[in-house]
Formats: C-alpha cells, sequence, structure tokens
C-alpha cells in the first residue's frame, strides 16, 4: 500500500472531473489602471458562455479584510492582469481562442507603481474608499485612512520615543527594501464550481475554506449554508490560495452556463493573482554605550497591489516583528498598507516576518558594529526573556531565544572567527485571535474519522492529525482516517495559515477525544485563542505564543563579480514538541530553501506596470543545485505546546546572509542579494577604504 | 492524427491534433495523472514521461513526435519500484506534485550511474524544481535506491 | 470538435525533406528536436501552419570522423549529424574521448530532459542568444553544412548566427550537419550564471587555441556571439600570460554592448566579461602543453596537445 503521491495516484483540484464541465479563461487588462468603456463579446460563438461586468455588477463586493473586490473588475481596472470577462467553453482551447474574439475599450488612468510614492500626496487614488470587511479574517481593528492610498495604519507608541533616543548613545538609521516575489506552488490555481438547485459546490485547492464561504455568501447574498467548499490536497500553496481567487469567476459562469465549470490558470496567470508584499522600512535603533537597546523607531510601507486582500494583516505583523525579540522600553512603529497599481499582494509564508526580519536583524549588525561589539554578545545582552514584556504589552512565555542563538552560532564555529559569517534571531506570531473546531467519529468497524477544515498543501498536517488522534485514542494510525475537508462536514475553523494548525487542531483534538470518550459516538471539540492588538497603539496581546529561531551562515564571496557562496547555513527552530518528525525537518529544510531563493534571486520584475518575468525560466526559484550544506535543529522541552514550524526558518536566513556579507564590509540592504548589488557593494566598500586611507572601521576587527 | 503508442506496456491509439502537445494526450486521453500542468516551458520537471526510456518535458513534446515509441509514467512502475519504496522510506515528498517526475528522473540516473555523487544527483536532478524544498531527503531518498541498484544488476542499463 | 490544426509533414529522407523546404519555404517551421518550436507552441508565441519534421530523417543522426587527429592540419573534421541529440554528444565515447569539450559544453545545456530532445543543427538554426553550443562552436571554428535542392553550402558558425533568432539560412535550406576542423589544441567553456544554477547563463566564454590561433567568443550578452580576431590576435606568436588574459578580457569587455536584463544589467555584463574572458584564459593556460592528459572541472574541459 504506497503513498498516493509516489503512486501519482493522489489528485488534486485539477484533476477534479463532472459530466458536461466547461473549461474557463480570463481576459484580463493589458492596462494598470484604467476605465472600462465597453467590453463587447458579440462575436463569441454562442455555446461559449461569456460573464462580463455587467452580469457581476449587481452581485456583492468581497475582501478578506477590506471590501474593495468585485467579481470582474466593474467599470474600472486596477493593475494590469486585472480579469475583466471570463469566459467557458467545452475545452480550454476553445475558451481560450474565445478570448481573442472579446473587444475592450479603455480609457487610461495614472497609474502609481511604488509604495512612498502612492502614500505621498497626489498620488494617483487606487480606490477612493476602503470599507472594512465583515469577514473572519477582518480579526483586528482596521484603520483605512479615507481618500488616500493608505488602507491601513498600524501603530505601536511603547514608552517614549523621543525621551528613548535622547537616552541613547549610539544610533543608527537605515532603509531597506524587499522585492515582490511569487509563491510558485508547482500546483496552478485549480477551482471547479457546480450549482446542485440552489446551492452552489465548489471544489477548489484553499487553505480558508471557512472564509472562502463567508465571501462567496456575500457575494451571492445567499446564506452560508448554501455554499459548499470541498478542499482537495493542494501541490503547494504558501499563502498564495487564500481567500476567494477565482471560485466566485466559475461560480458565475457555473450559474450562467447552467453546468460545471473549471479553471486551471496558466504558469504566467500566477504572477497576476497574489504575490509577496514588497516593502520599503526605515529602522532606527538607539541604545546605550554598553549596548543595550534603549530605543527603536520603526515604519513600514507595505505595498499591497491594487487590492487590499490580507495586506492590513500583513502590515501589522511586520510592524511588530520588525521590533524582532528584544527589551526596548521605547518603541514607535508606524506600518502603513498601501494600495498601488500593480499585482495584489497577499499571504505568503512568513507573512511580514521576512521583510521584517531582514530590516531589523541587518540593522542590529550595524549597531554591533558602531558599538564595536560582537554581534552576538549585542542580542544575547538584549533578547527577551520568559516575564519580559514585549512592546505590545504582553508577557513573554516559553521563549528560547538565546538557545537558539547559541546553538546556530555554535554549529559555525562563531567563537573561532567571524569573517563571512552572520547571525539572525528572530520571533514571528501566530493568528490571534483564532478559533478551531474538530469532530471525531467512532466507526462501527473500530476505524475513526477526523472532520477537520485544516487543508492539506505538502506541510504533512493530514498525517499529523491522524498521529495525534492516534495516540490520543491509543489506536494504529492507520485507523485512522482523515476525509478531505469538506465545508457541509466539518467544523469551523478559522483557516491554514500562520502555522496554527496542529497546535490549535491539537488541542481541539484533546477536548473532542475526550468528548468522544464520555458520549461514545462522536465528539467535539474546539480550541478558542484569544487576544489581539489595539491597531492606534500596539497593545494587547499579538500572539498566544511565539514562533521563534535562529539562523547562522557562512558565505565565500567572489569579489571581482559579487556571486556568493553559502558555504553553511543552519537554523535551530523552537518546536516545543515535535508531532510528526520527518514533517517537521522538510517544513523546516524546506523554509530555509524558500529563504535562499528569496535572499540570492527571488524578485518580481516590472515595466511600467506590467510584470516582465512571469514564468519560471525567467523568475528563478531554487533547484537541487543551489543547495549548500543546510542543517537545522528542532528544539523540544518536556511538557511544552506544540509549536507550529510552517514558516519560522524562512524568515531569518536572508537577514543571516545579509549580516554575513557585512562582516566582510559588503553592506546589501535590498532583497534579493544579486551578484550585481553585491559588486556595487563591494565597490562601495573599496571606494570607502581608499577615501579612508585604510583606516576605516574595520568590520573584521571581532 | 492517428498515433500509436506503447505506454506502460499497454498498445494505444489515439486521435490527436499535429499542435498538441504530449501532456494533454497522456492525461485527456488516457487518463495518467501523474504527469501535470506546471510552467508550460519545459523547466519545472512535473510533467515528465520516459520516451524510449529518456525522460523529455511533455507539455513542450509534441505528440506526434512520440509516434511508435514506448511511453513510461510513473503509474508503469508499479507502487513497490525501489525508486518509490526509497522516496516512500526517506519522507522525500511533501505536496507530491513534483514527486512523479523525481521519480523518472531518479529511475534513468540510477539506470545509468549507479553510483552517483552527491554532485552528479544534483546535476541530474538540476530540472526537477521542487517548490516545497524537498531536496535534502529527495538526496537522501537517490542514495537509498543506489544501494538497491547495486545490489541488483537487473536494474541496471 | 473539428478545427485546423497545422499540416504535419515527416519526410523519412534527406532528399524528401530537401523537396519539401523547397516547396514550402520559410512557411513550414522546421521542426529538429522539437524543444524550441515545443515551448513557442505551448505559449502560443507561434502558431505555425505547416510543421516540417525531420524526426524520421535517420541519415541526419551521426557522429563520424575517419581519424581523430584533432592536432595537424589535414586531418579530418569531425561530423555531427543535425539531428543528433544534445544527449548523444554528451555520451559519445569517441567524443568523451577526443572532442570531450564538446562532451562538456553540451552537457550544460539547460536539464537532461531538453539534452534528450535538442539536436545539434536545432541550436545553431534557433539562433538563441543564451545557448552554449554556438559559442563554443564558434571558437572552434566549426561549419555548418546546409543543404537544399541546389547543392551543399558551407556556412562558418561565426557567418550563421546573423541576430536574435535569425540566421543566413536559406528559405530552401536545411542545416544538416556540424563539421569542427582539426587542429585544436586546447579550448575551455565557461558558463557565468549569476543567479539560479538553473538559470540560463548570464555571460559565457568558449576559448581555444587552434593550430597556434586564440578564439575567444563570449556567448549570452548580446544577439549573436562575439569575437574580436583583432582583439585575440594580441596573443599570436606570444606566450599566454595572465597579463595578456587581462588585457584581452578588459578589452572584450570594452568592445561588446551587452544586453540588460534580469540576470544583469550592461554595466554588470561587462564587468563580468572582463573577469570570465581572462578566467577562461587562465584555464587555458594552466593546461600543460606536453603530454595527453584529459581532465574535466567545472570550470573548464581541458583537452592537451599531443607532442
Amino acid at each position: 500500500m504506497s503513498d498516493p503521491r509516489v503512486t501519482g495516484a493522489i489528485r488534486y483540484a485539477q484533476d477534479v472531473e463532472f459530466e458536461g464541465m466547461l473549461h474557463a479563461r480570463v481576459l484580463r487588462s493589458p492596462y494598470p489602471h484604467a476605465r472600462v468603456l465597453h467590453v463587447d463579446t458579440s462575436a463569441v460563438p454562442d455555446h461559449i458562455v461569456a460573464l462580463t461586468p455587467e452580469d457581476v455588477r449587481g452581485l456583492g463586493s468581497y475582501g478578506c479584510q477590506i471590501k474593495d473586490q468585485s467579481v470582474l473588475a466593474v467599470d474600472r481596472v486596477r493593475f494590469a492582469g486585472d480579469p475583466v470577462v471570463a469566459v467557458a467553453a467545452p475545452t480550454r482551447l476553445e475558451a481560450e481562442e474565445a478570448l481573442s474574439l472579446i473587444d475592450v475599450e479603455y480609457e487610461t488612468l495614472p497609474s502609481v507603481y511604488d509604495a512612498v510614492e502612492a502614500a505621498s500626496e497626489g498620488a494617483p487614488l487606487v480606490h477612493e474608499h476602503h470599507p472594512i470587511s465583515d469577514n473572519d479574517a477582518a480579526y483586528f481593528g482596521m484603520r483605512p485612512q479615507q481618500g488616500t492610498n493608505i488602507c491601513h495604519r498600524f501603530r505601536i507608541w511603547h514608552g517614549n520615543i523621543q525621551e528613548g533616543f535622547d537616552k541613547a548613545e549610539v544610533i543608527v538609521e537605515e532603509m531597506y527594501r524587499t522585492a515582490g516575489a511569487q509563491h510558485a506552488h508547482m500546483e496552478p490555481h485549480a477551482s471547479v464550481a457546480l450549482w446542485r438547485g440552489d446551492r452552489l459546490e465548489i471544489w477548489t485547492g484553499t487553505q480558508t475554506p471557512f472564509n472562502l464561504r463567508m465571501d462567496l455568501a456575500g457575494i451571492f447574498g445567499i446564506p452560508e449554508d448554501r455554499i459548499r467548499i470541498i478542499c482537495p490536497p493542494m501541490g503547494g500553496a504558501f499563502g498564495a490560495k487564500t481567500f476567494v481567487r477565482y471560485e466566485a469567476i466559475v461560480a458565475c459562469l457555473a450559474r450562467k452556463a447552467g453546468c460545471p465549470v473549471k479553471i486551471v490558470l496558466d504558469r504566467n496567470e500566477e504572477w497576476l493573482t497574489l504575490n509577496r508584499h514588497p516593502a520599503i522600512l526605515r529602522i532606527r535603533l538607539g541604545a546605550r554605550a554598553d549596548g543595550i537597546l534603549v530605543a527603536k523607531q520603526v515604519e513600514c510601507w507595505v505595498d499591497t497591489g491594487a487590492y487590499a486582500d490580507c495586506g492590513p494583516g500583513v502590515a501589522q505583523k511586520m510592524g511588530y516583528a520588525a521590533v524582532g525579540p528584544y527589551r526596548i522600553p521605547h518603541v514607535w512603529v508606524d506600518s502603513h498598507c498601501i494600495y498601488t497599481n500593480l499585482p495584489p499582494n497577499g499571504a505568503f509564508r512568513g507573512y511580514g516576518a521576512m521583510q521584517a526580519v531582514w530590516a531589523s536583524e541587518r540593522t542590529m549588525d550595524l549597531l554591533a558594529q558602531q558599538l564595536n561589539v560582537d554581534p552576538l554578545e549585542l542580542r544575547l545582552k538584549n533578547v527577551l526573556l520568559d516575564g519580559d514584556r514585549f512592546c505590545t504589552g504582553e508577557v513573554m512565555h516559553d521563549v528560547h531565544f538565546i538557545e537558539c542563538l547559541t546553538a546556530v552560532a555554535d554549529k559555525i564555529g562563531w567563537a573561532d572567527h567571524q569573517a563571512g559569517k552572520g547571525l539572525c534571531v528572530l520571533m514571528k506570531g501566530m493568528q490571534t485571535p483564532s478559533r478551531a473546531s474538530i469532530v471525531v467519529v467512532a466507526n462501527d468497524d473500530g476505524t475513526y474519522d477526523v472532520h477537520c477544515a485544516t487543508a492539506e498543501m505538502g506541510q504533512g498536517a493530514w498525517r499529523s492529525m491522524r498521529l495525534m488522534a492516534a495516540e490520543l485514542l491509543n489506536v494504529e494510525p492507520n485507523r485512522v482516517h482523515f476525509p478531505i475537508p469538506d465545508t457541509d462536514i466539518v467544523p469551523y475553523d478559522t483557516r491554514t495559515t500562520s502555522s496554527r494548525s496542529t497546535y490549535m487542531m491539537g488541542r481541539a483534538l484533546v477536548e473532542a477525544v475526550r468528548d468522544l470518550k464520555k458520549r461514545g459516538e462522536i465528539g467535539y471539540g474546539e480550541c478558542v485563542n484569544k487576544g489581539g492588538l489595539d491597531p492606534d497603539t500596539g497593545q494587547g496581546i499579538a500572539s498566544t505564543h511565539w514562533h521563534q529561531g535562529a539562523a547562522a551562515v557562512k558565505v565565500q564571496v567572489d569579489e571581482e563579480t559579487g556571486k556568493f557562496q553559502i558555504g553553511k547555513l543552519h537554523t535551530s527552530i523552537y518546536a516545543g514538541r515535535v508531532v510528526n518528525r520527518p514533517g517537521a525537518e522538510l517544513q523546516n529544510e524546506g523554509s530555509m530553501i524558500m529563504g535562499i531563493g528569496t535572499a540570492l534571486f527571488e524578485g518580481i520584475t516590472f515595466a511600467d506596470g506590467q510584470v516582465t518575468n512571469a514564468n519560471l525560466s525567467d523568475y528563478n526559484i531554487p533547484a537541487a543545485g543551489d543547495i549548500p550544506d543546510i542543517t537545522h535543529d528542532l528544539l523540544e522541552r518536556e511538557g511544552a505546546e506544540i509549536h507550529g514550524l510552517g514558516e519560522t526558518a524562512l524568515p531569518p536566513v536572508p537577514a543571516a546572509i545579509g549580516n554575513a556579507l557585512y562582516s566582510l564590509g559588503i553592506h546589501v540592504t535590498e532583497l534579493p542579494m544579486s551578484a550585481e548589488a553585491v559588486l556595487n557593494a563591494i565597490d562601495h566598500k573599496q571606494t570607502q577604504h581608499a577615501a579612508h586611507d585604510g583606516t576605516a572601521s574595520n568590520p573584521h576587527k571581532r | 492524427m492517428n498515433i500509436h503508442y506503447k505506454v506502460n506496456g499497454a498498445r494505444v491509439e489515439v486521435e490527436v491534433d499535429p499542435d498538441e502537445m504530449l501532456l494533454e494526450v497522456l492525461r485527456r486521453d488516457l487518463d495518467l495523472r501523474s504527469v501535470r500542468t506546471t510552467c508550460g516551458v519545459g523547466v519545472c520537471g512535473a510533467c515528465t514521461a520516459l520516451i524510449d526510456g529518456e525522460p523529455v518535458s511533455t507539455c513542450i513534446y509534441l505528440a506526434p513526435l512520440a509516434d511508435g515509441c514506448e511511453i513510461t509514467t510513473v503509474e508503469g512502475l508499479g507502487s513497490d519500484h525501489p525508486v518509490q519504496r526509497a522516496f516512500e522510506e526517506e519522507h522525500a515528498f511533501q505536496c507530491g506534485y513534483c514527486t512523479p517526475g523525481m521519480i523518472l528522473t531518479v529511475k534513468t540516473l540510477l539506470e545509468e550511474n549507479p553510483h552517483p555523487s552527491d554532485e552528479e544527483i544534483k546535476v541530474a536532478l538540476g530540472g526537477n524544481l521542487c517548490r516545497c524544498g524537498c531536496y535534502v531527503k529527495i538526496i537522501n531518498a537517490v542514495k537509498r535506491a543506489a544501494a538497491a541498484y547495486s545490489g541488483d544488476p537487473s536494474l541496471v542499463r | 470538435m473539428a478545427r485546423n490544426g497545422p499540416e504535419w509533414l515527416a519526410p523519412t529522407t534527406l532528399e524528401e525533406a530537401l523537396e519539401l523546404r523547397a516547396r514550402y519555404g520559410d512557411e513550414a517551421t522546421v521542426v529538429a528536436g522539437g524543444t524550441f518550436i515545443g515551448i513557442l507552441m505551448s505559449q502560443k508565441i507561434m502558431i505555425p501552419g505547416v510543421l516540417l519534421v525531420l524526426r524520421n530523417v535517420r541519415e541526419l543522426v551521426f557522429i563520424t570522423g575517419n581519424q581523430f587527429d584533432r592536432t595537424t592540419t589535414g586531418g579530418s573534421p569531425l561530423r555531427i549529424g543535425a539531428m543528433t541529440t544534445h544527449r548523444a554528444v554528451e555520451r559519445s565515447a569517441v567524443i568523451r574521448q577526443h572532442w570531450p569539450i564538446l562532451a562538456y559544453t553540451f552537457s550544460l545545456v539547460a536539464s537532461p530532459r531538453v539534452r534528450n530532445q535538442a539536436t545539434v543543427g536545432g541550436v545553431l538554426a534557433d539562433a538563441d542568444y543564451a545557448s552554449d553550443p554556438p559559442a563554443l562552436l564558434h571558437a572552434l571554428d566549426a561549419r555548418a553544412i546546409a543543404r537544399s535542392v541546389d547543392g551543399e553550402r558551407e556556412i562558418p558558425v561565426e557567418e550563421l548566427i546573423t541576430g536574435y533568432y535569425e540566421t543566413s539560412l536559406r528559405p530552401n535550406e536545411l542545416l544538416v550537419e556540424v563539421r569542427i576542423p582539426p587542429g585544436v589544441e586546447r579550448a575551455v567553456y565557461r558558463k557565468f550564471r549569476s543567479r539560479s544554477s538553473e538559470d540560463r547563463p548570464c555571460v559565457a566564454v568558449a576559448a581555444a587555441q587552434t593550430n597556434g590561433k586564440l578564439r575567444v567568443v563570449v556567448g549570452a550578452v548580446a544577439e549573436r556571439p562575439q569575437y574580436f580576431p583583432d582583439i585575440c590576435s594580441l596573443a599570436y606568436g606570444h606566450q599566454l600570460s595572465r597579463e595578456l588574459a587581462t588585457e584581452i578580457g578588459h578589452r572584450y569587455a570594452e568592445s561588446i554592448h551587452p544586453i540588460s536584463d534580469a540576470r544583469g544589467s550592461a554595466e554588470y555584463r561587462r564587468r563580468v566579461i572582463a573577469v570570465e574572458v581572462r578566467r577562461a584564459l587562465e584555464d587555458l593556460l594552466s593546461g600543460s602543453l606536453s603530454g595527453a592528459s584529459r581532465e574535466s572541472s567545472i570550470g573548464g574541459l581541458h583537452i592537451e596537445g599531443e607532442d
């Protein structure tokens, strides 16, 4: 009985078939910002169904946090790639051909492609108004700045920032940029919709069935229980398969056509669907002469593209993650989620932490250099300990930053010498508040069914759930089944993001098994984690518990070309308790490898609002030959809570590499760290040395 | 056009358009789903099938070009091939989407070179992308499978 | 479902193929291995009306030469049929032994899947500016043999590739063979990728010493492989030293107008050209002049001259 992944028997959303099913394709705006004047589908053959803006004008708008989307762009397109018309035909090829028969007239409008520019006075507005969504995913106070392109502003006020900098004896300040990135999950987005009477049934690769159901209900103006979402396993997702993507379009086509409709995206369309937020961060960090941190000021400009999606949430998480795992009495964070006329950005593994950690941890090394102290010592001196308060006011517990840092530093022989080596320590939050519920059913044949909305995207969630249930029920894992999630059957779950599922569902499972033992046939369990932050002060509970880790890396640089090799990369990640060891290792390794991609060569390139590298040849993702010597350890503690591992090992990788280059005097502030950027930084270093007659502060001197 | 293949040991005859790619024919006409629609430009390897024992990207392979050839997909390996077993034992997959392509590529690597070095493995697998990032365990799986190949000369060319 | 797909012409002999080529000219898209055309068609960049498929023309698949006397003029050229795959070149015992630089360079192209399909003739006829074999073949002074119903023409690779995806092949001609002349003493190929190990090259350098004459060809930076005989002539009759290698590198960098793309700006490419040309020449230098050692390295394959 072999695993269906090695026999090829596994079935993804793209494999779902129904009798009489049609295939959909989308016609997209060629312009980044324009009024839609006229749509003419008269040349489309009769047997092909065309869905036009007029067809969807009366439907509800949607958006997981800001309600700024419509099923198709009505009256106005906001990014080059914005869907305007959709068709469904008996074959994909016919649907493709039909697109070229559609005529759309546009009137272009001024557009903006940079977050700082878009946030400035006089920038063209992408949306005139920013209505807050009532979707569950809008779980925190939202602060849209009406009349601007800022759809959310998150602030942290902790202590008195001016006082803090007055006390500081050394201050460093720097500005950082991170490029957008594409999730590049191997399986493209795929959804199938059909109406059974007045019920909508969707088969789709999604991480967020209940949020999706909620938005679809709002779109069609029907109760949620008239919508059924079925979730096949996904060929990777990493945040891209969240909320409404193409489900509303295929649902509308299916209703108009009177038969099931499937869409499977072409690869290049993935760059026009959802990407990672590019960000600009300015960090100002002050310390006493003895290295104790006193003040930190963070500003984030988060480019959310033409539609907010979960950009507000990302801006918020980026805001507090940029403070870092440190005791800092005076903190001021101002994080803005900003519209531009680029494809929408949304959840991406790390969820704001990557950008934040890049800026924050690079700045720590700048400070270490100014103070002339060991970057490891500077961190060890300031990291949060159990009982310390974070800048949100919450008390830290179960934190292991010192252990993680020490482990990685040892692994690369930090004590021996530091030239060419870099460190990073991070903390990132878990979705708080949230709710998970689960049902366990005892079958007559002695097997059990776990009804759980957790999505499988390769992270091994279904296996972990089965292992945990088997342990609680005291049976062999093969006696526990995990049917694919179906919202008609599974109870509510916030969503499968933010590395929360093993922990939250694990706790719900304990309750469910307890309940099952009492009731006999069926058991229900729930886990709720409370908390949240005031968006104007950043005070409250950001996270029930913290995902923690550290990374250390050794690099070798070819100073003639700027190309560098990673000699060794090691991460130490706090797991609390490991449930599925091979799965945990795979998640760490996978996160680190994705971190290498972000660090070295992943970046979406644009020209006048058009993506210029929308394919897997021009956009590189890590291949087997890009893997250096990579190792990791999973820190566990007796009796500790399960800590999610899906993302933690990604954010520290770029920062550790950036710091390793910095130890050689090579100061790079933008991601990716291309060979060209490194060569330019080497030139700069050499110019500086020349200018100071070789007596400039020497970063090697540690 | 009427095209004849031998697919996973069985003779088949299919009607194809001259500009159709083999990937589409395998999935739609022969219901072989282990070959998958992914990058469309032949770089990721998730559409890999063997044609007369050699891996090709079926997404850019004109279907008539394989007329008269033997085509192998992972469905044709059954469920207990040494490479499949090695992948399972080493947990060398997560979402599973790229896995068939990996398995077929590893099979042909080991048939030709039953003792590959780490470097040779990385070069041979360079064209098989895994976004989940399972390369570390995939390399371990190749080495485990290599041991099986060393022990069984009938597997090697 | 009735639709008009392209016409599929599949000759079984070269004669038949040439007749069809003469009849259709550029109206028919020639399909050799089919990888390049496959990508263009899969992405709907090209929608051909007629396909002239050479797959069954078995007489175009061969690797021959009477005598692999590479180093003496008067020896026979290495002849490779246009429909020979990259993989066949990579694996050929005869090429690995006597022309290891060819086996090495062809092995660098893309992935094993591409190499199983792509052909020696196809890669030249495609004239993809980033391909590896054209730059190397250029450095080896290789000739493309073009045939038509009117006869045969020998086209130096230098003259074959005229621009981005453009060749000097006439509409009635088919590329049938590639010939590498004897006399090559040493050759190297360096492929510099600025990003992933699977990326197309940012800068590539082929360098060969043939009958005492140095040829340096830089690929992947402009519409066609870049060769400057006057710069290379600096090396004629002189011992190739590090200083000379550096000078040649600088001059090449100054003489080329490289492209800018995701792999690097024009300015960056210029800097890398200077460095990689120098390194290619250093690789050439480090080969000893006597003895018959053949070693392969990541930087390049050295083939030694025989005394």
